[in-house]
């Protein structure tokens, strides 16, 4: 579950998030939508705590943002998954290293990472990919490679700051299948998107952000 | 320990996918590891150079005319009490002759119908000492016997030998000390740079959870794995050295020094890089996770 509390963060070059107020519960799966510069990463930054806020807390399965301490916030953020707009894949090693990368932090013995990592790309249809490189994937497929990444460890919570970003149209209907298709195994869905098209008409929840204010669901 | 393992696999993985920059941190590390050995190598064979020249130091001590052989005897006994005395030989009348004639090819017993040569002796010096040999001393004591009439010896040379012993092994420790930061230098600019052309990596990392130390770990393994190819490459390059310093020595030279490697400067070189590299790396990557 995701709580937000009165929670305001301000960058100090702009605005971040003003007096939020949130309730996303277990297993739903829910767009957050908004133009640009609207506080959507911010937002999704405070939910992985990588910024605490000025007022108010958060709260992610648990653990608050009240008593998080920089020795505390890698432990809260094993039970949440990401996906960024640009991937954040790493050039250095191939598709399977990268996916296996959370297995090997959540200390998962040797012998049982092949199998995980080749569930998860087939899972996100990379069966085949597991020796590239990023560099020689389409955006479509790194962005897959990402998603793969992310629920490897079996998160409980998925944030997707806008992962369609850097999409065709084509690739971004596939991925937002891919990621209802997750949902389905009861996994906490948080998805930033601007391009409203994609996201409606799917009876899912949306909150809009506008100037970091929350403008309902 | 899969875990572990893991990191110890990473760290050793980022050498081979940073080639170039492991590259210019292993040559720059050899380097510094390399003047490090020759000091180190040179420190231990100093004393050893030091025993060659000190065992060409001569005080030539004559005798008064009168003192015959059997006298010179008791004074040679006189003589080696001295402290810093090694040996003290006696040269009889005699053996002068004949070492006047093999000098100059005439016999002066021909020439002057007597032997004007005095019974003398040759006097080494102790060699073995660490501390610095005051010839001065020495001679005083010896001039005090007596019968003594002259006592001639090396004393500028033996001067010079002995400062510049004492200069050498003063200086070595700070020259060494000035060389092992330098080294401790690289290591840490090569991980830091190294951390940061990787900061994609870390806040990959950090996004999924890993802890400080996890990121830290392969970075510290990196550093300790560029150190020991150094070392490992210094070894034989050191070796080389010293056995081509005794080929010029034994070819080219005058002196018959045969100088030593001595398996403990390998030793000592390389506890020497695992703690640099382990100080170099961890205070790098810490630096840059703050």
């Amino acid at each position: 579950m995701i709580e937000f509390h009165n929670v305001t963060y301000a960058h100090q070059k702009g605005p971040g998030v003003n007096n939020v107020n949130l309730t996303i519960k277990d297993g739903e799966f829910t767009f957050l939508i908004g133009p640009t510069g609207s506080g959507k990463t911010t937002l999704m930054r405070l939910i992985y705590f990588d910024l605490l806020p000025d007022a108010g807390y958060v709260k992610v399965n648990g653990i608050s943002s009240k008593k998080m301490t920089k020795r505390k916030i890698p432990k809260a953020r094993r039970s949440i998954g990401m996906v960024f707009q640009d991937y954040k894949l790493l050039s250095d090693r191939n598709l399977f290293d990268n996916i296996a990368l959370p297995l090997h932090v959540l200390g998962y013995p040797g012998r049982e990472i092949p199998d995980r990592v080749d569930e998860a790309l087939e899972l996100v249809g990379l069966e085949d990919r597991d020796h590239h490189y990023p560099d020689e994937l389409s955006g479509g497929e790194q962005q897959r490679a990402c998603l793969a990444r992310a629920i490897i460890k079996e998160p409980d919570v998925l944030l997707a700051d806008e992962p369609t970003g850097n999409l065709d149209p084509v690739a971004s209907f596939e991925l937002v299948r891919l990621l209802e298709t997750i949902h389905e195994t009861g996994t906490t869905i948080l998805m930033a998107s601007h391009n409203y098209n994609l996201i409606k008409g799917r009876g899912l929840p949306i909150l809009e952000l506008k100037d970091g204010v929350l403008r309902g669901r | 320990m899969d875990k572990f393992l893991y990191l110890i696999s990473e760290g050793m993985k980022n050498v081979w996918r940073h080639k170039m920059t492991a590259f210019t941190a292993i040559l720059s590390l050899f380097i510094a590891l390399f003047i490090v050995g020759i000091l180190a190598t040179a420190g231990e064979n100093t004393h050893k150079v030091l025993q060659y020249f000190r065992s060409k130091y001569k005080i030539e001590v004559f005798f008064k005319q009168d003192v015959s052989n059997e006298e010179a005897v008791g004074l040679i006994h006189r003589i080696k009490k001295i402290k810093g005395v090694r040996t003290a030989t006696i040269i009889e009348k005699e053996d002068a002759v004949r070492i006047f004639q093999d000098q100059f090819g005439e016999d002066i017993m021909e020439i002057l119908g007597y032997n004007p040569l005095p019974t003398s002796a040759v006097v080494n010096l102790s060699r073995v000492s660490r501390d610095l040999i005051r010839v001065e001393p020495i001679i005083k004591e010896i001039q005090k016997i007596e019968r003594v009439e002259e006592v001639r010896y090396q004393g500028n040379l033996i001067k010079k030998i002995e400062r510049n012993y004492r200069r050498i092994n003063d200086r070595f420790p700070y020259v060494a000390g000035v060389i092992i930061f330098i080294a401790v230098l690289i290591i840490y600019n090569t991980v830091k740079l190294s951390v940061y052309s990787r900061r994609e990596l870390i806040r990959s990392l950090q996004m999924i959870g890993a802890t400080r130390m996890f990121i830290k770990m392969p970075f510290i393994i990196e550093g300790l794995f560029i150190g020991l190819i150094s070392c490992v490459l210094v070894f034989p390059a050191l070796l080389g050295s010293i056995e081509g310093v005794n080929y010029i020595f034994s070819n080219f030279t005058p002196w018959r020094i045969s100088l030593s490697f001595n398996p403990f400067v390998w030793v000592w070189l390389f506890s020497l890089v695992v703690v640099i590299t382990l100080i170099g790396s961890y205070r790098a990557a810490s630096s840059y996770l703050k």
